[in-house]
């Protein structure tokens, strides 16, 4: 609608204008062919007016004597009120004074007729030139051009060009928001190059906002944005850049859920959107958004999946190579994005090459990972833990013939197999004889052993990046170059990274009117992590498993520490694992994942200018990524060594790693991997394309409307490939000769796996936008933006796939109406007002029926047969996700030192798909249908001030608060017991998008300290049915996701050392505490130090919540239920989710320039940075659990604690 | 003015594009299949065979089992014995069963829909068939499980279930019940157009890579006929389509040699030959998504000592049975029919999907059934031949001398007045024992309306009384509140 209203109001003014310059020339001719005949005269006026306009005096002048005018009806200024006052004065005179404030000029005629004409203008010249900022030199775009005196004016474009007509004696003005106002005499020249200089005492709002389409003047944006400068962001160590921006930005929660190098934080714009979907913001880079690799939810994050680790493209990025980045969070923001922009956008702009000699900087960062201690961890020390042991032992729970024919096993299976197994050489004994001291002695070495298991597994890791960055060029071309080398020796003995990037970008200028920009990234990665394979969910005990785990960071906190590393020579000491060997040391040294990465972009982009008002750009971008993730288990390794465990039938019978042989069912399974390791290997590899066409439009009618429309189109094209390959029997010391045995292959083909697999994820968009916006001498704007997104995700059919978008917005810079003028305090004031409508394809892609190629699920491969599964049924209603957002701002600064933004929004989530059980008689029992709603609110608040400037002293803060609430409305899920208590919680009606429930726990049985709920039935139990539909019971603990999130910034500065402190917090979320009960515990285990509070004897449970260790008695008695397992999800196990977090120290020092000399250097700068070293607040029930990682194993560490020293210079 | 023009020549231009762009935006978002090619179908009908298991609840509400407290404590097996409503959605459960009947229906209609759409349907006739038969078999099922058993009288006026005979394509869509008898009449229109249409060899000759003893064969079609004429009771076809199972009506080399070399097998051999392709008695197989392999052998309501008595003491024909049943430490008796096939999440798991491989039509049903008709048709001699043919295979050292089944026996055993009934009655039990741990007594136990005491440890007795509104399990619950079904009556 908007659009069609700016067209034809458009229409009309050009059409006056038009009319108005012939009626010009007419009156020309006249005054040309008569003004020969002008003669004297001497008639004489007297008037006197007040307030009327010119035309009204010339009207009175002709009734009150013979002159008559003439004149065209459209001169403007004929209507300026004017007063006159005359005592017979002569006509001349008066009409001198009356014309002298107007454009106007007149001529005498003969018979008394006066033509009231334009006043000839001095010969125009049309001037050109391009305005600069004086601090790096960058083109200014938006900047208003005027010739003093005059309503001419223009605005400069992209480039910060311009080009006006002036006179040689005219005067110009150039004028933008937080620059110094600027005159320049026009003169002789026809070209102005001028540089503009910051105006210091309006630092703030200088900004321009750039969308990833179009750079914005702030104070002529109207949606909510947040924008930082990448030096600020920027913290030294840290290399996502997805992390630095956890508590800068409003409305941005960030989460590090996991802090190995490569897995993306949890990344939330104003919460979550969705209750299916990913909820990650869509990465934009210099104007192209970028990728994943492998997609991967937000919710996967958190699983320690090695796939985590190449799912975000985001750590392809060197933070050095950043200019800006501009988080676009409301629905006016977004609106460019249109259908894939429902979780915001965030925009990163990379650096451009400046004119002059060439800058070379370089950055150096040298740190160092804290080893994580037990002090900060709650783990029983071997003393405790021995004594745990032989209360095990006491209630028969370490027996020795179940111990020592059980699968894992630690010291007790160490001495029991001891006893069992080994003589003596010289006297024909036993080494251990069977008998209590002798016992008590064997064990008496663990019990002090005290195993400093992070002191094994971790190292104070070195970690040095080096970044260099050249940036030269010319008036025609300009050209940054950088590189970058960050090599991480590990925190742990089983990690290690190394990452180079190269970055390169060119701007040409072929002419004036046409520019060529070439980008040119690319970016690889190599590293190594423990050997892992995907966590499985086990819904019928309740929990995840992932066998073979060998995550340093999980082991130091699950391992018992009376276990020991080495034995008393010194000699690796190995305990048992799956019927086999197991030492850690020794595992990761044969058991490891190796990641290589390799990223290239290439991206093209061109521009022309027509004439200055319109300007068409091109940008093209081919991306290509190739992932390859092997993982190698070498022989002797426990993973290969489970495969070969067979010395005793009950060994066979029990080892599931063994192969039993259908077509002999009465013989015991069999060894079918008799010689060498595995290597998996897995590979993805993503190929994207990006092309898209845009024509700006700018134009300043009488340097009062300035209008601005926008039209473009894009494409988009994903393909990615996921091929994995696993191979059996690598000899990893025979120089990589395979032996495979083929039962091997026959074991997975008879268990329905594929020793090898590709597939395919094709991603198709085609999108067409247009968008204006329109202000009123930069006190009102107008915006609005429509757009049509085309997707292949929804599925074949042709009708769901097409939905428009759009938005409308306005904003009102407060501070320019006259009734301000006065309010000297404030700055700047502007409020702004969006609504619109954005969407993202959910997960979902059944628009037309999905059918599936794949295998029957038989016993006998020569039984089985190909087949196709209907995997979904024809949707015909399916539709994308969508949101309409209002959205309320106020951005406003006073004082010249403080400024202040605060937003509120409201969101309406609506057609979110949601699986819905159905009748069952379509054949589709569980359906993905777009049916959930969501409405959501929250209020942004970011404010900066400098606090205090006295001399070399000076003291800025800057604060981030961020509120985010979130409601599902509608949801006809049927969820269980089971999908709701999880760590990361689940979806139901009337509660957030993820909420957190609990069993809830109702004491200790009194009579052996098992825990009691109620359960599902409601009825006070230890039964709890995890996998009921009966939820009504469970306990609702709170949301899953930080409602409260922000950082709180300050930096104190003396000369030239500075000091900032920078603290992070959330609240308002739960969480669930590790998983540390069970029903049975094995010598293996650790335990938390709640144990020691346990209960022993009736009575206890009146003082603690901490259940027993049952004994065998009690564990028959319970049978198959599972109290321990609903402990770990029962309200007992739930803590507050709220912490405060000093993020970053960092004190800082520039060298003075005296120092310099001749060396070349610019600037010097030395600073030290501490980096996650004090967790302030946190409940106390986490006992050291960091409330933002979640122990998953894997390949999952939380974030370090890091001590950093960087070196930057400049020449 | 000149960007009005571009803006319409814009608009004209991606108009254009637009149309371009369905190409573009028409490639597959990843590795689905379509359905392109005969041999596509072909393998859609894979899935055209229920893949859910109805012996949990079936057994437990039939007759061959018992309370045995120290069994396995499990909803959906404890549910079904107390006649209650089922409170699990389970695999095993009344509800699984249903989504999984219908799931094989869309499977059908999808695969009738292609074919119908195709310009040379004529050469698409064997999947037609089967596409037919295999939806008339899945309707069938349901129509016996949440329906009242068929009775010319009053089929007419009970509410049947969904006869679905298009694919589904809206989110929500809601079903009507129809009456038993439309069912019924839905099933035989199906069953007679696909059988005719039925190839044996397009499951295994030419590019076909199939199963033949997992698809409906003209054997298993015709021993499907046999079911649903019985249950019908149109006695004259089930005796047309028995005669038609085997080549020279061949019973005794294709049923399961239970006195002979079953006798030699160990009990991993017998499971794992049971429900083999091989087995020439298995008509029709199915691979089932089911916890039943690993579950019948210790639930807690299962076949006890009671019911084992009861069924295998003593038989009719003198001698003992040559079923090897086994004993478990929780008192339960149990053939060793079935071995689970675990399917797991990931190479290394220890969680995945168990399945279990149901026999659904076998050579018995066939030969027990012409066994009921002959009867029901007064043909009582040839009634008694096929008992005694049972028989021969099921007696330990049959001798014939000593073990043939005589009118005078049954009348000793049974103590029925009726010829009729007592070979009726015989032939009922012979089923019982031939299926037991298969659900088949369920279906016994409805259509002749057998009432059925299960009592408990804790001394109840709950009675099933012939008419029992129970017998007819209760429709899902969103069948109810999203298809917008009738529920059964309570």
């Amino acid at each position: 609608m908007k659009k069609t209203g700016y067209g034809q109001a458009r229409a009309r003014s050009v059409l006056t204008k038009t009319l108005l310059v012939m009626k010009i020339w007419l009156l020309w001719l006249i005054p040309l062919g008569v003004s020969m005949a002008g003669t004297a005269h001497s008639q004489n006026l007297t008037l006197d007016l007040t307030d009327v306009t010119i035309r009204e005096v010339l009207h009175t002048v002709e009734s009150k004597s013979e002159y008559s005018f003439f004149y065209n009806d459209s001169f403007t200024d004929l209507d300026k009120k004017v007063s006159v006052h005359a005592r017979n004065e002569p006509v001349r005179t008066v009409l001198d004074r009356l014309l002298a404030a107007t454009g106007l000029t007149y001529t005498f005629m003969e018979g008394n007729l006066v033509v009231i004409s334009p006043r000839p203008l001095p010969t125009q010249a049309v001037i050109t030139g391009q305005v600069l900022s004086a601090t790096d030199n960058q083109p200014l775009p938006g900047v208003n051009v005027s010739v003093k005196g005059t309503t001419q004016g223009t605005i400069t474009n992209v480039d910060g060009r311009f080009s006006i007509a002036a006179g040689s004696t005219a005067v110009l003005v150039f004028s933008f928001i937080g620059y110094v106002p600027t005159e320049v005499p026009v003169g002789s020249q026809t070209t102005l190059n001028v540089s503009l200089a910051e105006d210091l005492t309006k630092l703030q709002e200088v900004t321009v906002v750039s969308t990833g389409y179009q750079d914005v003047d702030q104070r002529l944006f109207t949606g909510s944005v947040v924008k930082l400068e990448g030096s600020d962001v920027k913290t030294e160590g840290t290399v996502d850049v997805g992390r630095m921006l956890q508590g800068r930005a409003a409305g941005v929660s960030v989460q590090n859920v996991s802090g190995t190098f490569g897995a993306a934080p949890k990344i939330r714009v104003r919460g979550a959107t969705s209750i299916t979907g990913d909820n990650k913001p869509l990465w934009v880079i210099d104007g192209v958004v970028l990728e994943d690799v492998v997609n991967v939810s937000a919710e996967q994050l958190t699983t320690g999946d090695p796939n985590t680790l190449i799912g975000s493209s985001v750590a392809g990025l060197n933070a050095d190579d950043i200019e800006s980045i501009t988080v676009l969070k409301d629905a006016s923001a977004t609106a460019m994005y249109g259908a894939r922009a429902k979780d915001g956008v965030v925009v990163i702009k990379t650096k451009k090459g400046k004119a002059g000699k060439p800058q070379i900087s370089y950055t150096g960062n040298f740190s160092t990972y804290l080893k994580p201690s037990y002090d900060n961890y709650n783990i029983l020390n071997s003393v405790d833990q021995m004594s745990v042991y032989s209360e095990l032992e006491r209630k028969g729970l370490l027996n020795h013939s179940d111990v020592s024919r059980s699968a894992n096993g630690g010291v007790y299976k160490k001495m029991y197999d001891v006893i069992n197994e080994k003589y003596g050489v010289d006297d024909g004994g036993f080494e251990l004889p069977n008998i209590a001291s002798e016992r008590r002695a064997f064990l008496q070495r663990y019990a002090l052993a005290n195993t400093d298991w992070f002191d094994v597994l971790f190292k104070n890791s070195f970690v040095q990046e080096h970044s260099l960055g050249v940036s030269s060029g010319t008036e025609a071309s300009q050209l940054y170059f950088s590189t970058s080398y960050y090599d991480d020796n590990g925190w742990t003995i089983a990690d290690r990274v190394r990452r180079y990037t190269a970055n390169a970008r060119a701007t040409f200028k072929l002419s004036d009117k046409l520019n060529l920009g070439f980008i040119t990234t690319g970016s690889v990665r190599d590293q190594r992590v423990p050997g892992t394979v995907s966590r499985q969910i086990d819904p019928v005990a309740g929990g995840y498993n992932r066998d073979f785990d060998i995550n340093p960071f999980s082991y130091a906190l699950n391992t018992s520490r009376v276990l020991t590393p080495y034995d008393a020579n010194g000699q690796r000491e190995y305990f048992t694992r799956n019927y086999a060997p197991f030492n850690i040391l020794n595992e990761t040294d044969k058991n490891y994942i190796d990641l290589g990465l390799l990223d290239l972009k290439i991206q093209g982009e061109a521009g022309y200018t027509f004439n200055k008002d319109l300007r068409y750009d091109f940008i093209g971008a081919v991306r290509y990524v190739k992932t390859t993730t092997e993982h190698s288990v070498e022989e002797g390794s426990n993973m290969a060594e489970a495969y070969r465990a067979a010395n005793s039938q009950v060994v066979r019978q029990g080892n599931k790693f063994l192969y039993y042989n259908p077509d002999y069912p009465n013989a015991d399974p069999v060894i079918v991997l008799p010689q060498g390791g595995f290597y998996n290997r897995t590979d993805d590899e993503m190929v994207s394309y990006y092309f898209k066409n845009q024509f700006a439009w700018n134009h300043t009618f009488n340097g009062i409307h300035q209008a601005n429309l926008v039209i473009g189109q894009e494409i988009r094209q994903v393909d990615r490939r996921n091929a994995f390959n696993n191979g059996f029997g690598y000899q990893f010391s025979k120089g990589g000769v395979a032996f495979t045995d083929y039962r091997i292959i026959k074991q997975l083909l008879e268990g329905n796996f594929n020793y090898f697999g590709m597939g395919d994820q094709r991603e198709r968009y085609a999108s067409f936008y247009a968008g204006g916006t329109y202000s009123y001498k930069g006190k009102y704007v107008l915006n609005s933006t429509v757009r049509m997104d085309g997707s292949n995700r929804l599925g074949e059919s042709t009708t769901a796939r097409w939905l428009p978008t759009w938005n409308a917005s306005v904003a009102w810079n407060l501070d320019t109406e006259r009734f301000m003028e006065g309010v000297t305090l404030l700055d700047f004031l502007t409020l702004r007002a969006g609504y619109g409508l954005t969407a993202n394809a959910g997960n979902a892609t059944n628009a037309s029926s999905i059918y599936r190629s794949g295998n029957t699920n038989r016993p006998y491969l020569d039984e089985s047969e190909s087949q196709v599964i209907i995997e979904s049924l024809e949707n015909s209603d399916l539709t994308w996700e969508k949101q309409y957002e209002t959205n309320i701002g106020i951005n406003t600064g006073m004082f010249n030192r403080i400024t202040f933004t605060v937003d509120y929004y409201r969101r309406d989530h609506f057609d979110l798909i949601s699986v819905i059980k159905t009748s069952g008689i379509g054949g589709e029992a569980y359906k993905a249908v777009n049916y959930a709603d969501m409405k959501s609110h929250g209020v942004e608040i970011a404010a900066g001030a400098t606090v205090f400037t006295r001399g070399p002293w000076s003291w800025a803060t800057n604060a981030v608060f961020s509120y985010n609430k979130s409601r599902i409305t509608n949801l006809r899920n049927q969820p269980r017991i089971f999908d709701l208590v999880f760590p990361d919680g689940g979806a139901l009606e009337g509660y957030p998008v993820r909420g957190l429930f609990s069993v809830d726990f109702q004491g200790l049985n009194p009579s052996n300290g098992v825990p009691v709920f109620t359960n599902h039935d409601g009825i006070r139990s230890s039964d709890v049915y995890l996998q009921s539909l009966n939820i009504s019971h469970l306990k609702y603990e709170g949301p899953v996701d930080p409602t409260v999130t922000g950082g709180f910034s300050n930096t104190f500065k003396y000369k030239n050392l500075s000091l900032n402190l920078f603290l992070t917090y959330q609240g308002g979320n739960k969480i669930r505490l590790n998983p540390s009960f069970q029903s049975s515990y094995s010598d293996l285990d650790a335990m938390p130090r709640e144990f020691v509070d346990r209960w022993l004897v009736a009575g206890d449970e009146q003082y603690t919540q901490v259940p027993s260790i049952p004994d065998l008695v009690t564990l028959s008695q319970l049978g198959a239920v599972y109290p321990y397992n609903s402990y770990n999800f029962s309200s007992a196990r739930v803590a507050d989710g709220g912490f405060v977090r000093l993020r970053t120290v960092t004190l800082a020092y520039t060298l003075p320039s005296k120092f310099y000399g001749k060396t070349g250097l610019n600037n010097a700068t030395v600073s030290l940075t501490g980096t996650n070293l004090w967790l302030l607040y946190a409940d106390k029930k986490l006992y050291g659990q960091d409330p933002e990682f979640f122990t998953s194993g894997g390949v999952a560490m939380p974030v370090a604690r890091q001590i950093t020293a960087s070196i930057k210079l400049s020449f | 003015m000149f960007t009005m023009k571009h803006s319409y020549s814009l608009l004209f231009v991606a108009l254009l594009v637009v149309s371009g762009c369905s190409d573009f935006l028409s490639e597959t978002p990843d590795n689905r299949t379509q359905l392109d090619t005969k041999q596509k179908i072909a393998e859609l009908l894979v899935t055209a065979y229920p893949e859910g298991n109805y012996s949990m609840f079936c057994e437990a509400m039939s007759d061959n089992v018992e309370d045995n407290p120290t069994g396995t404590k499990n909803a959906r097996n404890a549910d079904p014995y107390f006649w209650r409503d089922a409170t699990s959605t389970d695999q095993d459960s009344p509800e699984n069963y249903w989504n999984a009947c219908y799931a094989a229906i869309a499977a059908t209609n999808h695969a009738l829909e292609h074919i119908r759409s195709v310009p040379d349907s004529a050469d698409y006739n064997d999947q037609k068939g089967e596409a037919l038969v295999a939806r008339a078999y899945a309707h069938f099922m349901l129509v016996n499980l949440f329906a009242r058993s068929y009775d010319a009288g009053t089929a007419r006026y009970n509410p049947g279930i969904p006869y679905v005979t298009d694919p589904e394509k809206v989110s929500f869509k809601t079903y009507t019940r129809g009456t038993v008898q439309s069912v019924y009449d839905n099933i035989e229109r199906d069953l007679l157009a696909g059988l005719p249409l039925l190839n044996d060899d397009a499951y295994t000759k030419g590019d076909a890579t199939g199963v033949a003893r997992y698809h409906f064969t003209r054997a298993a079609a015709h021993a499907f006929a046999v079911r649903y004429y019985l249950f019908r009771r149109d006695y004259e076809k089930v005796i047309e389509h028995a005669d038609q199972v085997f080549r020279n009506n061949d019973f005794v080399s294709n049923m399961r040699p239970w006195n002979s070399t079953y006798r030699t097998y160990s009990s991993t051999e017998l499971r794992a030959n049971y429900t083999k392709a091989t087995e020439k008695a298995n008509l029709l197989l199915c691979e089932t998504s089911s916890t039943w392999a690993s579950s019948f052998t210790g639930l807690e309501f299962s076949t006890g000592a009671t019911r084992y008595n009861e069924m295998f003491a003593q038989s009719p024909a003198g001698g003992r049975y040559a079923f090897s049943t086994l004993y478990s430490s929780a008192g339960l008796y149990f053939i060793y029919k079935f071995r689970e096939h675990f399917v797991r999440l990931g190479m290394n798991a220890n969680t995945g999907y168990p399945f279990t491989i149901m026999p659904l039509l076998t050579a018995e049903e066939v030969l027990l059934s012409r066994a009921e008709a002959y009867a029901m048709l007064n043909r009582f001699h040839e009634g008694m031949a096929d008992l005694n043919l049972w028989a021969s295979t099921r007696i330990v050292d049959y001798n014939a001398g000593a073990h043939l089944l005589t009118y005078n026996k049954l009348y000793n055993y049974y103590q029925l007045p009726s010829t009729r009934d007592l070979i009726v009655t015989c032939a009922l039990d012979f089923r019982r024992l031939e299926f037991l741990h298969e659900g088949m007594r369920w279906f016994d136990i409805r259509r002749h309306r057998i009432p059925v005491v299960h009592t408990t440890v804790a001394g109840d007795t709950l009675t099933l009384r012939a008419d029992d509104p129970r017998r007819e399990l209760q429709i899902p619950r969103e069948a109810v509140s999203m298809g917008g079904l009738e529920p059964n009556p309570r």
